[in-house]
C-alpha cells in the first residue's frame, strides 16, 4: 500500500511537470516499473487511487493559491498596527520585532526574543504564506481556520506581548487617524479588540510569496530553474525522499514529525528561557510539566505518546531569507539542514521511521539547496512606517 | 500661665472625652482617635520573622511583574511614604495609573484596600495590583514559575509554608505578612504619646488643632478611631484631576477603568470622573464616593485624595473649609467650616503629630536572590 501510494505520488508530480528534469522522469520510470512487478500493489494502487489521495491528503507540488482579496482600508489599518509598538502590554515590541519585513518576515535569531522577562524556546517561524496554513505554531496548537485567533494569541500571551484587549481598544481609540481609518475600514464605530485583531489579519492575508523561481518554473518558464536545481527538484522528489513531508503548495504536510533534533541548550541554560518554557508546559497541562527538562512539542498539545517531540513541518517557501532553521533555530544554514537529514536526522530519539541515512553526495547536496532556494521569491518589502500616528487628547467625558 | 493651663486643660478634657466614648456630633457617636492596637493578624496567615523576611524581598522582587519593571516598591516607595509623589500612580510601562498611589503604612487595619474597597484584605490586594494591567501586568504562572528558578527562593518557601516549590499564593501571604510590620510605632507619634500621657508631646497649636480636629472642623465625623479613618466610604465632590483633561495617556486609563469595571454603556461614553465604591457595588448612591483614608503618616504621604489632587496638607484643608467640592452627590456631613487661618495652622500641626517624628521604615532595596540555571 505505502510502496503503491509512494509512487502513485511521484507519478502525479511528473504529470504536474511535464518536461521535469530527466532525472524524476527516471525515477518515476524505475518505481513504476519496479510496481509493475507488483500486481497486487498496482491494482490496490489503482483502484483506491482517489481514496488514498483524500484521505492521505498528499496533493503535489504546485503554485500557491491565491488569497482572498482583502478590504485595502483594513490591509493599511493593519499594516501600521503590526508595526505599532502600543499593541503590547508595555510598549516595548510589535509584531514585526519578531517578525522582521527584511529578516525573512521572522528575527533571523534561533529562539524568539519574546516579551520582556519571558524570552520564548522556539524560532520565529515567518508570517509569508500564513494564511495557508492549516495549523497554526510549530505544535499546532492553533487551528488554521481563523486568523485574527493567531493575532489574538500574540497580543495577549504572556511570553508574546502581554496585552490586555480591552486597553489596547483604548488605546487606539486615543488615535485620531486609527479612529478614521477604523471607520474606513470597519464601518463607523469605535475601534475594537474584535476589529484591531481583523484588521492585522487581513493585513497578513496580503502576505504572500510571489514570483518565486519555482513557480515560474511550474508555469512553464524552463529557464527558471538551473539544471542544478532541476537536478535538486529531482532528488525532493525522489532520493532525498523530502516530499515526504514536503507535499503540496506550501511544501507542507500539515502533520507532525519527531525528527531528533536536539535541543537548544539555551532553552534550559538560560533562566529565563526556562521560565518561559516551564509556564507553558504548565498552561497547556502537560503531566509533570515542572520537571520536563526539553521542548515537547506536539506533545504538550495532544499529551499522546507519538507526539512526543514533534513539530509542524514547515512550508519551505522562502527558506532562503528565514535561517536559522527547525523548530529551534539550531541548524544555521540550508547546508546544515540537507546535512542532518542527509545522516537520517537527529541523534535524538523517539525519531520518525521516515528519516533514514539518504546517502547524498556533495554534487546531490548542492543540488538540493539550489532546488531549495529556488522555492524563494521576490522579498516581500514593507518598509517600517517612518512614523506612527499619535495619540491625542480627546474631549474628557465624551467617550 | 494661667490662659496657657487652661489651654492645655482644654486640650486633655477634649481628649479624654474623645478617647472615653466619643464626642458627640449631632446625634453620633464616634470611635475616638488612640493608639493603634497591637496588628490584626489573619488566623490563616500567621506572622513569623522568616515570612516576614520572605515578604520583604518579594515586595521589591520586580520578577513580580509582567516585564520585570514594576515590583510593588515601583509605585510604593519606601522613601516616598511608601507611596510615590506622583498624583497619580506611575503604573505599567506605556500605561498610566489612574488613582493616587497609597501608602503602605499602616494598611494592615484596613478591613478592605483600595480606594474603592474592592479588595477584602492584603492577601487579595497584592495579586489584583501585581497583576492588574495597568500595575504590575504580571501573569500568575509565569510570577510563580519565575520564583521557582530562584534556588534561595525555594528553600525560604520551603521553610516558610513548608511547601517543594513556591507558589505565587503563598508570595502574597508573605507580602502581605512584610506589610503587617509596616505600622506606626506608637512612641514615634507625637498624638500617640500624648494620649499615653505624655502632655507635652503636642504642642499648644497642635492641642488646639486636636479640639478643631474632633470639633469645630467635623474630621472625627469620618476620621475617627485609631486609624483616623471610620473605613467607610464618602463622596466629598473631589473634582477629577486635570491630568485627565489634559493627558492622552490618563485618558486611556480612565475609559478603560470605566469598561472593565462594569458600567453601562451611557455611563462609559460621558464617564468624566472616578465613581469609586459605585464600580463594586453598583449602587447611584456609591458614585464617587472613596474609602476614608486613615490620617497616619499623611506627613510623608502627600500629595492627598485619591487622584491626588492636592499637593500640601494646606490645599485639603482649604478644600474642606469650604465645606468640599463641586462634584454632584457630595455628602452632607461637608459643610463650609468657617475656619479662620490660625484655626486652620493648628489644625494642621495637629495632623502632622499623626505621624512619626522620622519617616517611618525607610529602607533599602535588599538584595535579592538569583535565578539559577535548573538543568
Amino acid at each position: 500500500m505505502q510502496f503503491g501510494l509512494r509512487h502513485v505520488c511521484t507519478y502525479l508530480i511528473a504529470l504536474l511537470i511535464p518536461d521535469a528534469h530527466p532525472g524524476v522522469t527516471r525515477w518515476y520510470v524505475c518505481g513504476f516499473r519496479r510496481a509493475w512487478r507488483s500486481v497486487a500493489a498496482l491494482t490496490a494502487g489503482m483502484v483506491l487511487l482517489p481514496a488514498v489521495l483524500v484521505a492521505q491528503q498528499a496533493p503535489p507540488l504546485g503554485p500557491l493559491p491565491t488569497p482572498p482579496a482583502q478590504k485595502a482600508e483594513q490591509v493599511e489599518l493593519g499594516r501600521l498596527l503590526f508595526f505599532d509598538e502600543r499593541l503590547s502590554g508595555d510598549n516595548a515590541i510589535a509584531c514585526a520585532y519578531c517578525h522582521q519585513p527584511e529578516k525573512g518576515w521572522g528575527d533571523g535569531q534561533p529562539l524568539s526574543e519574546g516579551y520582556p522577562g519571558s524570552p520564548y524556546f522556539r524560532n520565529a517561524p515567518m508570517v509569508l504564506n500564513v494564511f495557508f496554513q492549516k495549523q497554526r505554531y510549530w505544535d499546532g496548537r492553533l487551528s488554521g481556520a481563523d486568523l485574527p485567533t493567531l493575532v489574538r494569541d500574540h497580543l495577549t500571551e504572556a511570553h508574546f506581548m502581554n496585552a490586555d484587549g480591552r486597553l489596547l481598544q483604548e488605546r487606539l481609540k486615543q488615535v485620531p487617524e486609527y479612529v478614521e481609518m477604523f471607520d474606513r475600514a470597519f464601518g463607523k464605530g469605535d475601534p475594537s479588540f474584535g476589529k484591531i485583531l481583523n484588521a492585522v489579519a487581513a493585513f497578513m492575508r496580503t502576505l504572500v510569496s510571489r514570483n518565486s523561481p519555482f513557480d515560474r518554473y511550474l508555469n512553464g518558464d524552463q529557464a527558471a530553474l538551473s539544471g542544478e536545481a532541476r537536478s535538486g527538484l529531482a532528488l525532493f522528489t525522489g532520493k532525498a525522499g523530502c516530499t515526504q513531508c514536503h507535499h503540496g503548495p506550501l511544501l507542507s504536510d500539515g502533520k507532525y514529525h519527531a525528527l531528533g533534533v536536539p535541543e537548544h541548550p539555551q532553552i534550559i541554560e538560560e533562566p529565563e528561557r526556562h521560565i518561559t518554557l516551564r509556564r507553558f508546559n504548565r498552561t497547556l497541562g502537560v503531566p509533570n510539566a515542572v520537571n520536563v527538562r526539553e521542548d515537547v512539542g506536539r506533545h504538550a498539545v495532544t499529551k499522546e505518546r507519538e507526539d512526543w517531540k514533534a513539530f509542524r513541518t514547515p512550508t519551505l517557501r522562502e527558506l532562503k531569507y528565514t535561517a536559522p532553521y527547525m523548530h529551534n533555530g539550531t541548524l544555521a544554514t540550508l547546508v546544515d539542514v540537507v546535512n542532518f537529514y542527509n545522516q537520517g536526522g537527529g541523534s535524538a530519539t523517539p525519531k520518525s521511521p521516515l528519516l533514514k541515512p539518504l546517502g547524498l553526495t556533495d554534487a546531490e547536496k548542492r543540488a538540493l539547496v539550489a532546488f531549495l532556494e529556488s522555492l524563494s521569491g521576490d522579498p516581500v518589502v514593507i518598509t517600517w512606517p517612518e512614523s506612527l500616528p499619535e495619540y491625542a487628547v480627546r474631549p474628557f467625558g465624551q467617550n | 500661665m494661667n490662659l496657657k493651663f487652661l489651654r492645655y486643660a482644654l486640650g486633655i478634657l477634649l481628649l479624654v472625652v474623645s478617647l472615653g466614648g466619643g464626642l458627640a456630633m449631632g446625634e453620633r457617636k464616634f470611635p475616638p482617635l488612640g493608639p493603634l492596637p497591637s496588628v490584626p493578624v489573619p488566623p490563616d496567615n500567621p506572622m513569623t520573622t522568616e515570612k516576614v523576611e520572605l515578604g520583604k524581598l518579594l515586595f521589591f522582587d520586580h520578577r513580580l511583574s509582567g516585564d520585570l519593571s514594576t515590583p510593588c516598591s515601583r509605585c510604593h516607595v519606601p522613601a516616598q511614604g511608601w507611596g510615590t509623589v506622583t498624583p497619580i500612580s506611575p503604573g505599567y510601562p506605556g500605561t498610566q495609573h489612574w488613582r493616587n498611589g497609597q501608602t503602605i503604612l499602616n494598611t494592615a487595619y484596613y478591613a478592605k484596600l483600595f480606594w474603592d474597597g474592592s479588595s477584602f484584605s492584603l492577601e487579595r490586594q497584592a495579586p489584583a495590583a501585581a497583576g492588574g494591567n495597568v500595575a504590575g501586568n504580571g501573569d500568575d504562572v509565569m510570577m510563580e514559575e519565575r520564583l521557582a528558578q530562584v534556588p534561595e527562593y525555594v528553600k525560604r518557601f520551603k521553610e516558610v509554608f513548608g511547601i517543594d516549590r513556591p507558589g505565587i499564593a503563598q508570595a502574597w501571604m508573605a507580602i502581605a505578612a512584610f506589610e503587617r510590620t509596616l505600622v506606626s510605632d506608637p512612641t514615634k507619634v507625637a498624638f500617640d504619646r500624648y494620649a499615653k500621657g505624655d502632655k507635652n508631646a503636642l504642642s499648644p497649636a497642635a492641642q488646639r488643632g486636636l479640639a478643631l480636629f474632633i470639633g469645630k472642623a467635623g474630621c472625627l465625623q469620618c476620621h475617627n478611631g485609631p486609624l483616623a479613618s471610620d473605613q467607610d466610604y464618602h463622596n466629598l465632590g473631589l473634582p477629577e484631576h486635570p491630568v485627565f483633561e489634559t493627558m492622552a495617556i490618563a485618558q486611556i486609563t480612565h475609559r478603560y477603568e470605566q469598561y472593565i469595571k462594569g458600567v453601562t454603556e451611557a455611563q462609559y461614553r460621558a464617564a468624566n470622573r472616578d465613581m469609586g465604591l459605585y464600580y463594586v457595588t453598583k449602587r447611584p448612591e456609591d458614585i464617587g464616593k472613596f474609602r476614608t483614608p486613615s490620617l497616619r503618616e499623611l506627613k510623608y504621604t502627600a500629595p492627598y485624595m485619591h487622584n491626588g489632587l492636592f499637593e500640601t496638607l494646606d490645599h485639603v484643608l482649604d478644600f474642606y473649609n469650604v465645606g468640599g467640592g463641586p462634584a454632584p452627590g457630595k455628602s452632607p456631613l461637608l459643610k463650609p467650616l468657617g475656619l479662620t487661618e490660625q484655626e486652620k495652622q493648628d489644625l494642621k500641626a495637629f495632623l502632622e503629630r499623626l505621624s512619626s517624628d522620622e519617616p517611618p521604615h525607610v529602607m533599602d532595596q535588599p538584595k535579592l536572590p538569583p535565578y539559577a540555571v535548573m538543568r
